[in-house]
């Protein structure tokens, strides 16, 4: 399979057109008095159908809040998303989004959480159910449809999650740090398998990490964000060839010197100025296993 | 493309902890250890049952419970129990009833819409939660007189408060990134009513229902024994000015019984409707 990137029509409208957004929090609580924070400043990026596109950045960039953006949960303060050229006002099922935190349903079995966004949709009970069949077992969860979140471990309730994305049949897949909080190996085996449902489904995902090596690996394109106030620094093309699953791409020197110019773009943050004291060594606030 | 699963994560067996405690520890049926619980019960009647006849606990104050049993049965064979019975139960069902659809819809609207003027009223409603309702009794006599309605209104007043309460902190527990994951998927107000904010907070709901049926129910029998012509109160009563010992232990006994098994169907209700929470909450 050749680079999914060559296979984009260049003068193709983009899928996702993210333009000048800005987003400010009001403090009213803080040591230093009730002022406004700027969480987005001027965050452009545009997003080819069937593209990977990894958002990295130290934690506290606003990476959460530029996808709650995407997802129409949250509104700029100035700028627009548009999907198909169409304006985002909200929610709505053309976006499946994988939260922070698993966030299922503990009341419902592993097949109700993957069939909530059918509900929603008002599928018919019969297709909902062949389509909840064809998906917990894309995630590889067959046997486990009628266990409680709780009866699951980390791993699988992150594929529960994605599960439940997908099975609305959304276009786009907004991914907010998915595998932050599993073991490392299962962390491996979850990014193999999301490449391999991205490739048999198609859709766009932006997927957000803290990790640059989980970004490296999986995307197409690694956005770079910087914080105080979050900015994109620099989009990185990724060049290495697909599939990358099962494979010991990682451990290959193009694979390394990517990984380490995007540590590098990290490390040499331009100082915020106007805060220079609160500033710290951005290199500290990403996690040190993504660094190496 | 087919991949094989690197990694033995989704093919870990499944244990859950608590089945393995329930089966590897069980002792087998004939062993005593299995049976020391119920032991204790037997032990304790005989030794009801034991005392009065031995002499050392006259027999006028402590009724056996053979005896207890044998009054039992007339008092049902004679037909007016099961009157006193379902008068209490109805008194019962009806306070807690309405308390019940008074307490949730404002546990909702104070847990969840109006959050600013809760903590506003919070310490008001603990203060009115806390006061006593026997004191309270002679002022609904006062108010509503000493028929039915004066009952209804003690029996109100008592399990609304755990009810309110609970519903309340059911409400405000709720995780937020679930009602976040919802939205995200376009779901509407009401829906997100009835698939997200009440399954979540049905908890907190059932907590508070068991409480107050529990209060409910004592409460009952204790102003049943202030004034009441009938109900299982105004027996323990009636046989106790009367000192007829048998009877006032029979409808004590009773009375446990009734509170037992409505504990017990509040408690297998809320396992059934809320279960999921109990087992990720870690308890076993
Ligand atoms: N609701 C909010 N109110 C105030 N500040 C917020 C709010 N949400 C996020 N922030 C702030 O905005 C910044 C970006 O947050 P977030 O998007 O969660 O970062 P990330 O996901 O990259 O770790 C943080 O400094 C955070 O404290
Ligand atoms: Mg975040």
């Amino acid at each position: 399979m050749s680079n999914l990137a060559e296979n984009i029509i260049p003068d193709q409208e983009p899928k996702i057109v993210i333009r000048n957004i800005g987003r400010t929090f009001h403090i009213k609580k803080s040591p230093a008095g009730p002022h406004d924070f700027v969480a987005l400043q001027e965050i452009s990026l545009e997003v080819q159908k069937g593209e990977f596109v990894a958002l990295v950045g130290p934690s506290g960039c606003g990476k959460s809040t530029l996808l709650d953006i995407l997802a129409g949960l949250a509104k700029p303060n100035s700028g627009a998303v548009f999907i198909d050229g169409k304006q985002v006002t909200g929610p709505a099922l053309d976006r499946g989004i994988v939260l922070q935190g698993y966030a299922l349903f503990p009341w419902r079995t592993v097949r109700q959480n993957v069939e909530f966004g059918l509900e929603i949709k008002k599928v018919a009970k019969g297709e909902r159910r062949e389509i909840s069949t064809r998906f917990i077992d894309l995630v590889g969860l067959k046997g486990f449809e009628d266990r409680f979140p709780h009866e699951l471990s980390g791993g699988m309730k992150q594929r529960v999650a994605i599960a439940r994305a997908l099975a609305y049949d959304p276009e786009v897949l907004l991914m907010d740090e998915p595998f932050a909080a599993v073991d490392a190996q299962t962390r491996e085996t979850l990014q193999d398998e999301l490449l391999r449902i991205w490739e048999e489904t198609r859709k766009t995902i932006i997927f957000v990490t803290h990790s640059i090596e989980e970004a490296v690996f999986l995307a197409d394109r690694v956005a770079v964000l910087t914080a105080n106030p979050g900015t994109v620094r620099e989009i990185v093309p990724i060049d290495l060839p697909r599939p990358r699953q099962n494979s010991d791409i990682r451990s290959s020197p193009e694979f390394g010197w990517t990984r380490h110019k995007i540590w590098e773009l990290l490390q040499n943050q331009p100082p915020a100025d106007h805060r220079a004291g609160e500033q710290r060594p951005v290199a500290d606030a990403i996690s040190p296993s993504a660094a190496l | 493309m087919a991949c094989a699963k690197k990694g033995g994560d989704a093919v870990r067996p499944y244990t859950r902890s608590s089945d393995m405690a329930d089966t590897s520890i069980k002792e087998p049926f004939w062993s005593p250890a299995r049976h020391l619980d119920k032991l204790s019960i037997v032990l304790f009647f005989a030794a009801w049952e034991a005392a009065p006849r031995l002499g050392g606990i006259v027999e006028t104050f402590i009724a056996p419970p053979s005896l207890v049993l044998k009054t039992l049965v007339e008092l049902f064979r004679q037909g007016e129990m099961l009157g006193h019975v379902t008068i209490s139960l109805s008194r019962a069902v009806s306070g807690f009833g309405v308390a019940a659809l008074v307490a949730i819809p404002l546990g909702f609207l104070l847990g969840g819409g109006f959050r600013t003027f809760e903590r506003l009223v919070a310490p008001v409603l603990r203060f009115l939660g806390q006061v006593n309702p026997f004191s309270l009794f002679s002022l609904f006599v006062l108010l509503f007189g000493i028929g039915e309605f004066s009952k209804g209104a003690m029996i109100f007043w008592v399990s609304l408060w755990p009810i309110l309460f609970n519903t309340i902190n059911g409400v405000k527990s709720i995780d937020p990134l679930l009602v976040k994951s919802a939205r995200s998927m376009g779901t509407g107000l009401t829906t997100l009513f009835f698939k997200v904010i009440l399954p979540a907070a049905s908890p907190g709901i059932f907590h508070g229902l068991k409480l107050g049926s529990g209060t409910a129910f004592f409460m009952l029998i204790a102003a049943e024994m202030i004034g009441a012509s009938r109900g299982l109160g105004w027996l323990v009563w009636n046989a106790q000015i009367n000192f007829q010992m048998p009877q006032l232990f029979a409808a004590t006994v009773l009375i446990s019984v009734l509170g037992l098994s409505l504990n017990f169907t509040f408690g297998a209700l809320e396992e059934k409707l809320t279960g999921w929470r109990r087992k990720s909450a870690g308890e076993s």
